[in-house]
């Protein structure tokens, strides 16, 4: 166990990764609680031009008004005086009736229009605007037809069947109120052990290419068996730190957080094993090529954002070019974040999520072998350059 | 600069890998047809048919016809489809008796889009069946077409969505992504720049070629990277609202010239992280803890108005968000220019702030005096 213990002892003396694997892991998740704390967002401020002026109107304003989404914030006398405090960012939308909107609900015949302006600098604004006037809209059509139909001689249970046939009724599932955070924490979660493990191994890889050190010469052993040894006894290592991490983030957070949690515990913790072991070893491939600590931070950190939207966790897997797509495959974050999305956030059993499971586990031995053949050819490599000894290495190199 | 093919390779690759990314990946603007399942507990050949009318409808996608609702929600639990359309048992009989059977639905919202998407799939679904139904009813006694179609619907909302009618959600997510990525170059690459000369104990050598004056060094330094800097924040610009077709209604040159103070932010920010905490490492995890907030507290996303007080005043904190407010100003609303400015001016006051660390990271220079590993 002598390589696990010498792993051990570089993370906690390195204050650098000690930060990133252990104070960054456990402080941006709070942060990012902290920024989606409120979840809805509510009272969005809208203006009002009524060129109807009618008792109409006034009530579907005074219901609309009623709904937490949006705030009737400013009336306006005019359409221009409404986009002055749209373009001021006052308000961000406007609802226009117009002069014959009255005239045409009281006209059986007539159809009545609203317009609807919505402020597209965030998508929220658009949905808690569109998503509650239409529904205001829709009962109050219901009412309004029921009346012409009664008017036309119709009894009021047919024309409640003629009106809404098949009445609907809709369920949203495993994030009930549709909460931003509820959603997008739990893919942040998974994103942050993804992460930090991929920043801290490039860290450590980093330095030790730097300080030049043949840190794992292990005497009287082959080199090929004392390579499978390192590689797996440094991963141990950082298994063990983010075994506890990842517990605390994926099996605890989401229950002190309050956002979704109906799956297993059993099953995250058992999910938790393979996307640890992916993770380790994917980043102990990409370390190999890291040439010293600090180009990690430098080039990875943009891969952040790239591994979140390659998931598709923001934009539907199903929207993407497939070459993305394939790519995706490859790096275990897609994997674990959608697994665990469904096992935490959906419900499902480790035993319906086998495919992502499967996945990890296949991801976890294929970046084993790369990080042993990387180190493998890496370490001949700088042999070459230190000795100039390069026919009599090259049959090693290639039978690596 | 150019011997270590890093600093290329930081700014060039990764603002091109990202550009290149970001477009290609939401190149169809919107989401549409995600995949829904159809639950048939009705089973009878008329509710056979319905499904398949439904499956050939081109903006729906029904990928899974099923009688057990338990399978479709498995399914879902899977991943796989982002709603669940359920007709009940005894469907049809109870339509054309007019007992109104109700219709069912079930949204994911563990994934947003696909959720939203599958919703608004599905109230179609309820549209074809219902209004279908209405106009069969309606024309057998005897009305024309477009009486009917007041009837069916008496009250309509039209939707402007202003400067995005499409509701793309390239233009809306990419416009901020993009710069953000920039901004986070220029900020790591200023700290690994000032950084690395005090970590390889260069910095005397570094003084010296400037004559003894820290300014001038500290100047000389970071021009070529700015030059750098500033191509990309063009060639962006650029592939954004010229290439891309992304709208732009008020000014490219006032868009374009926030671009460039939100550089000079970004960078001055790079300089301050680097002055207060002179070891190279410590002020990149720092710099880079505060640039990956900056994509959240810019507001973009999940606005700032709905978050709590204090999270609200650590947003100004943030360069992104003074650049975001700019975009919105002159890229969506064509405000007037006294919009604009004070967020230009929050810009402006990053860069003065990192005028105050200068006499410490000068020290810092000459003295070396900091854990330098």
């Amino acid at each position: 166990m002598s390589v696990f213990v010498t792993e051990l002892k570089r993370i906690f003396r390195d204050p650098g990764v000690v930060v990133i694997f252990i104070v960054a892991t456990l402080a941006y998740p709070l942060l990012y609680k902290a920024i989606y704390w409120n979840e809805q967002i509510t009272n969005v401020p809208v203006a009002v031009v009524d060129l109807s002026q009618s008792a109409q109107s006034r009530a579907f304003l005074h219901r609309w008004n009623a709904a937490p989404d949006i705030t009737l914030a400013y009336t306006c006398n005019s359409m221009l005086e409404a986009e002055q405090l749209l373009r001021n960012q006052k308000v961000h939308g406007i609802i226009y009736f117009p002069r014959d909107f009255a005239s045409q609900l009281a006209d059986p015949l007539g159809q009545a229009h609203i317009s609807l302006y919505c402020d597209m600098s965030s998508f929220l604004y658009m949905k808690a605007i569109y998503l509650s006037c239409n529904q205001v809209m829709l009962e109050d059509m219901r009412t309004i037809q029921i009346d012409r139909y009664e008017q036309m001689g119709v009894g009021k249970d047919f024309a409640w069947a003629l009106v809404q046939d098949a009445p609907y009724h809709e369920t949203a599932l495993f994030n009930p109120t549709g909460g931003y955070g509820s959603f997008l924490i739990p893919a942040v979660l998974v994103l942050i052990l993804h992460q930090t493990l991929f920043f801290g191994i490039c860290m450590l890889g980093g330095t030790a290419r730097e300080e030049n050190k043949e840190l794992y010469y292990l005497p009287g052993h082959r080199k090929s068996v004392a390579i499978l040894r390192v590689v797996f006894e440094r991963a141990a290592a950082y298994f063990v730190i983010y075994y506890a991490l990842a517990t605390i983030l994926l099996g605890l957070l989401p229950r002190l957080f309050n956002i979704p949690h109906i799956g297993q515990i059993g099953d995250i913790l058992q999910f938790i094993v393979p996307y640890l072991l992916a993770t380790i070893f994917f980043s102990m491939s990409a370390s190999v090529v890291i040439r010293n600590r600090e180009s990690g931070l430098v080039l990875l950190i943009s891969t952040s954002l790239i591994f979140l939207f390659m998931a598709g966790i923001s934009w539907p897997k199903e929207m993407m070019p497939d070459e993305w797509r394939y790519l995706s495959w490859f790096i275990p974050y897609t994997w674990g974040a959608n697994g665990f999305i469904h096992i935490n956030s959906m419900g499902a059993s480790l035993y319906m999520t086998r495919m992502e499971y499967i996945a990890l586990w296949l991801l976890a031995g294929g970046y084993f072998l790369l990080a042993c053949v990387l180190m493998l050819i890496h370490k001949d490599l700088r042999y070459m350059s230190d000795s100039h000894a390069t026919l009599q290495l090259e049959p090693a190199a290639t039978a690596a | 600069m150019f011997a270590r093919p890093l600093y290329l390779f930081a700014s060039v690759g990764v603002m091109l890998l990202s550009t290149f990314f970001f477009l290609t990946l939401m190149r169809h603007g919107t989401a549409e047809q995600m995949p829904i399942a159809l639950v048939d507990h009705d089973q009878t050949s008329i509710s056979r048919r319905l499904c398949h009318e439904m499956q050939a409808t081109p903006s729906v996608n029904i990928v899974l016809i099923t009688s057990s609702y338990p399978e479709a929600r498995e399914t879902m639990q899977q991943g796989r489809i982002y709603g669940i359309f359920v007709i009940p048992e005894g469907f049809y009989d109870a339509l054309v008796t007019f007992r109104r059977p109700h219709l069912d639905f079930y949204v994911t919202n563990a994934y947003t889009v696909g959720g939203n998407t599958a919703y608004k799939q599905m109230l179609t679904m309820v549209n074809l069946i219902s209004g279908a139904f209405q106009r069969e009813v309606l024309r057998k006694k005897g009305l024309p077409d477009d009486v009917i179609m007041h009837r069916i619907q008496p009250v309509t909302i039209e939707g402007h969505m202003l400067a995005n009618p499409w509701g793309n959600y390239s233009v809306y997510l990419v416009s901020t992504i993009l710069p953000g990525i920039l901004g986070l170059i220029c900020l790591m690459l200023t700290i690994f720049a000032i950084g690395f000369e005090l970590k390889t104990h260069t910095s005397h050598e570094w003084l010296r070629t400037a004559g003894g004056n820290y300014m001038v060094a500290m100047i000389g330094k970071l021009i070529p990277y700015t030059v750098i800097y500033l191509v990309l924040g063009l060639g962006c610009h650029l592939i954004l609202y010229r290439f891309a077709g992304f709208p732009v209604y008020g000014s490219h040159g006032r868009l374009l010239l926030g671009l460039v103070l939100f550089v000079f932010a970004m960078e001055s920010m790079g300089i301050l992280f680097i002055g207060l905490l002179p070891t190279l490492r410590d002020a990149l995890s720092i710099g880079a803890l505060y640039a990956m907030l900056g994509f959240s507290l810019s507001g973009f996303t999940y606005p700032q108005m709905s978050m709590l007080a204090p999270v609200k005043a650590l947003t100004n904190l943030e360069p992104l968000r003074h650049y975001y407010l700019i975009y919105v100003n002159e890229a969506l609303m064509a405000a007037p220019v006294e919009n604009s400015l004070p967020p230009a001016m929050a810009l402006c006051g990053f860069m003065l702030v990192s005028l105050s660390i200068m006499p410490r990271l000068h020290k810092a220079l000459v003295y070396q005096n900091y854990p330098l590993k």
